[in-house]
This record gives structure tokens, sequence and C-alpha cells, in this order.
């Protein structure tokens, strides 16, 4: 039992091929033997035909989304790491920025959303900017961990070497901030997709949360699931994407 | 007996000493948040004022504070409705993640079946299912609560996790050849263990149940923060949006301070905080 980690053995990825099949065997079981409408719970099957039968509906949402949350995700990575940077060499705003940030993030993320969307418009804008906003938070917060985890005698003696300061952040500080900044990254790569969808959902031209939307006004729960399944293999695939560049990044690791 | 009662009134003095400042450290703190809000609302004010701001982008707050003021009924009644959600999906939902941590830690057979289907549950956008949950709950009180335990459980049951494996074996070796039974293990030196780290997901935790009571009020609800903030939208009153942000802003670190409180008193030993 100790030293268990979350790492898969052969064992372990059997048995969670196990569980999700049981899963799909009970879902499929209960939807088809107690004849749940499909308002209830559709079956399995039923959802993965309406996934095919509406696959051009779906696939041209699940990239509308996508695009959103990639736009968003890559902005707020880049604000996140620019302010613990900025933070980091020069001091002096770490009072100003950190409590401005707090207070900003005290407010839960999907609450702006009803101003966003009346500043930006019901466009692409306005799903950037919330998903900027959602990730932009964690990554900051995950950098500005990294940088300051930094041990002062490694500072020091590179300072005796004649380092500058940005010779220390380049080749100090962002390596040893890495793990922890990617980890953030990771964290919020299924976040950015959930927001997007959030939003869209509030008011858009198009994408997944359009879709659910739609589908839920016109009673059609086959593919408020199907948009629900397509949104998860997205968020997924995002996530092991984020993930297989972690470990190409940290190879020592 | 003299010399006695002069050291127990020393004593006593000192635990008065000490008690007050602490008392005067933590009216300081209060006095440089407040300080902090009041800083912060005159450079709200006058930026908007100098700077010749828009009221349909940024409403100055003296006039937002005002409306709240002219209608207190609809945002205390949306405050205490929320805040019921959000305390209801919480303690639920915290619960329900240090059961299945402590579950997944003891069956590692069910932990690998069931924890891959947990990750992939939380890759499901809430709002999505916020319809669906609506409809199997109804529009209740009940339905939203279900959605904030949804968003909660799951930093809870990681972390509970994780902080049950850091346990040293040898320690659980030692009290196991004191003749201690599971139960007694779990209770005196495994769950101690962990409570740092569940702390950590419980203030995690805290914000997002708000996130989710919030979310699950979208799917027409009569009262509750997150009904102002959509009734705001249609009808295009960024006044009342702030009005209702600012409450949820209240909430949420309300909310967060007590949880980090609590943590404070009952992890009296963790060095992190």
């Amino acid at each position: 039992m100790s030293g268990a980690t979350l790492k898969s053995s052969p064992l372990a990825v059997q048995r969670g091929i196990l569980g999700a099949v049981l899963l799909v065997l009970c879902w499929e079981g209960l939807a088809r033997g107690l004849h749940l409408p499909s308002y209830v719970l559709p079956a399995v099957s039923e959802i993965l035909t309406g996934i095919w039968s509406k696959r051009a509906l779906l696939g041209e949402a699940a990239g509308y989304t996508l695009l959103e949350a990639l736009l968003g995700y890559g902005s707020g990575c880049l604000i996140g790491i620019g302010l613990a940077v900025v933070i980091t060499m020069l001091p002096a705003l770490r009072g100003v920025i950190l409590p401005a940030a707090t207070a900003i993030n005290s407010v839960p993320v999907v609450g702006y959303s009803p101003l966003i969307l009346l500043w930006f418009g019901i466009g692409v804008a306005s799903k950037m900017v919330m998903v900027a906003m959602a990730v932009s938070f964690t990554v900051f917060l995950s950098t500005l961990a990294g940088l300051d985890r930094v041990d002062r005698r490694a500072v020091d003696l590179m300072r005796s070497f004649g380092a500058g300061r940005l010779s220390i952040l380049w080749r100090l500080r962002l390596p040893t901030a890495l793990p922890l900044l990617l980890a953030g990254m990771r964290v919020s790569t299924v976040r950015s997709v959930i927001v997007a969808i959030i939003t869209e959902m509030l008011g858009a031209y198009g994408g997944l949360g359009w879709v659910i939307y739609q589908a839920v006004l016109q009673i059609d729960f086959v593919q408020v699931w199907s948009a629900i399944f397509v949104a998860s293999a997205a968020s997924l695939t995002f996530f092991g994407l984020i993930g297989l560049l972690e470990r190409k990044i940290l190879f020592w690791k | 007996m003299s010399a006695g009662s002069t050291a127990s009134s020393v004593e006593k003095s000192q635990a008065a000493g000490s008690r007050r400042t602490a008392l005067l450290g933590s009216l300081q703190k209060t006095a440089r948040l407040l300080l902090g809000l009041v800083v912060v609302a005159l450079v709200w004010e006058g930026a908007v004022r100098l700077l010749g701001i828009r009221p349909s982008y940024l409403p100055r707050l003296s006039v937002i504070l005002m409306s709240m003021a002219a209608t207190p009924r609809a945002y205390v009644d949306g405050f205490l409705r929320t805040l019921a959600e959000t305390l209801i999906g919480f303690v639920t939902g915290g619960a329900f993640g240090v059961l299945t941590g402590i579950v997944f830690f003891r069956v590692r057979a069910l932990r690998e079946m069931i924890f891959p289907i947990f990750v992939v549950s939380q890759t499901i956008p809430v709002i999505a299912f916020g319809a669906l949950v609506v409809l199997w709950f109804g529009n209740t009180l009940l339905a939203k609560a279900v959605i904030a335990f949804y968003l909660t459980f799951f930093p809870v049951t990681v972390n509970t996790l994780l902080g049950l494996e850091t346990v040293d074996p040898r320690q659980v070796a030692l009290m196991r050849s004191f003749g201690a039974s599971n139960h007694q293990l779990l209770l005196r030196l495994q769950l101690p263990t962990a409570l740092p780290q569940i702390f950590v997901a419980l203030r995690l935790a805290s914000s997002l149940s708000l996130v989710g009571a919030i979310v699950g009020e979208w799917f027409g609800d009569t009262t509750g923060l997150g009904v102002l903030l959509l009734q705001a939208m249609f009808t295009e009153n960024v006044v009342a949006i702030w009005g209702a942000l600012l409450a949820a802003a209240l909430l949420g670190t309300g909310f967060y301070a007590v949880v980090a409180t609590a943590e404070r008193r009952l992890v009296f030993w963790g060095a992190e905080q």
C-alpha cells in the first residue's frame, strides 16, 4: 500500500478499463431495462449514434469552442506568467498586484460572464477574455510559487559570479519554476474549455455551449448528452496534449 | 500559599497580556483591511470621475452602493439563498470527498476502477450538467446544491487520498504493535496527518461550491445572486451586475475566511500558513 502513487501499472489500467466498461454497462442496462425516457437518461448507445448522426454539427461546434478556449488559454498563460515575472523582477509591485489579483478573483470567474458579454459582445472575444481570466490567475499563482521557491544560496552564488537580474531569472528562476508553472497550465486546460462553454450558453453565435443551450430549449436531451460527450473528449485531449508537452519539457523528472 | 497565589496571578496577568496583544494584532489586521478597502473605493470612485469612464463600462462605486441600498431586499434574499445552496453543497461535497478518499485509500482495486471515472466526470461542463440536474431534481434548492456538490467533492477526494498516503509506515507499525485497531489508526494517526492537505482542498472547494450555486441558479430560478446577475444582463443594467458581483465577492471572501479560520484552529501545528 505504501509508496502507491497515481502512476498506472498494467493492472491499474486493466482495472480502470473494467471500471469504465462496468459504468457503461450499468448505464445502458438502467436506461434500457427501466425504459427511461431520454429526457431522464438516454442509453449510451443512443448517445453515440446521436453523435455520429450529428457529427458535422458537433464537429464544427467543437472546433469553434476549442478555438475560443485555445486563444483564451494562450493569452491567459502569457498574462499569468508575465505578471509573476514582473512581480519577481520588481518586488515593489508585489504589494499592489497581489491584492488586486486576489480581489478580482474573490468573485467566482463565471460571475463576470454577464458583464464581459455586455462589454465584448457575444462573439469570440468575450469567450477569450473569460477563459483568459480563468486561466491567468491559476497560472499566475503557480508561477509565482515556483519563482519564489528558488534557493537563496544559488541566487547569491550566481550574483557573486556577476550575473544580472535577467540572467538569474532566465537561467535559475524560470527553470526552477517550470515544474509548478507547467502543473498550473495543465490544471487550467479543463477549466478553459468549461469556461468557454459556460460563456457560450449565455450568448454566442456557435460552439458546444450554444448547441447545448439550443438542445435544452428544444428538449432534445440526446443532443445535450452528445454535446457533453464531445466536450468531455475535447477537454481530455487538450489535457493530454499539455501533459505530454509537460513530460517533454521536464525531461529531467 | 501566598507564593502560589502570586505565581498564579502572574500567570493570569501574562495570559491576559498575551490575549491583549493577540486582540491588538487582530484589531490591527482588521484596521489594515478596512484601510485597504477604503483606498480601493477611493481609487475606483476617483478613477471613474477623473478618467470619465462611461457608466456602461464601470459605474461609480457610490452609484452601485446606492442602488443596492435602494433595493436591499433582493440582495439580502439572494445572498441568503445562494449561501444556503453553497453551504449544503460544500458540506455534502466535503464529507463525500473525505469518505471516498478514505475508501480509495483502503481498497486499491476500487480506486483503480472508480478514480478514472471521477477524473473524466470533472471534464463535463458543469453548466450542461446543470440543465440535467434541474430536470432530475426539479427547480429546487436541492438541485443547485447538487451542482455545488458536484464541483466540490473531487479536489477533496484527491487531497484526502494524497494526505493519507503521506503517513509514515513506521508510525503505523508502531501503533499496530500497541494493538491499535483500523478505526483507531484512522482517527488518531491517518486523518490528522492528512488534515493539512484536506484543508487545502476545502479552501479551494469553498470557492468552487459558490460557482456551482451561482451557475445552478441560471436555470430559471427566482431568487439568488446568480438570478440577479442574469436578470441584470438581460436588461443590460451594468449597475445591477456590479451590485450582484459585489454581493458574490462578499459571500465568497467571507466563506473563504471562515474555512481558513477553521483551518488555523484545527491544524494548529501546520507551519504552512
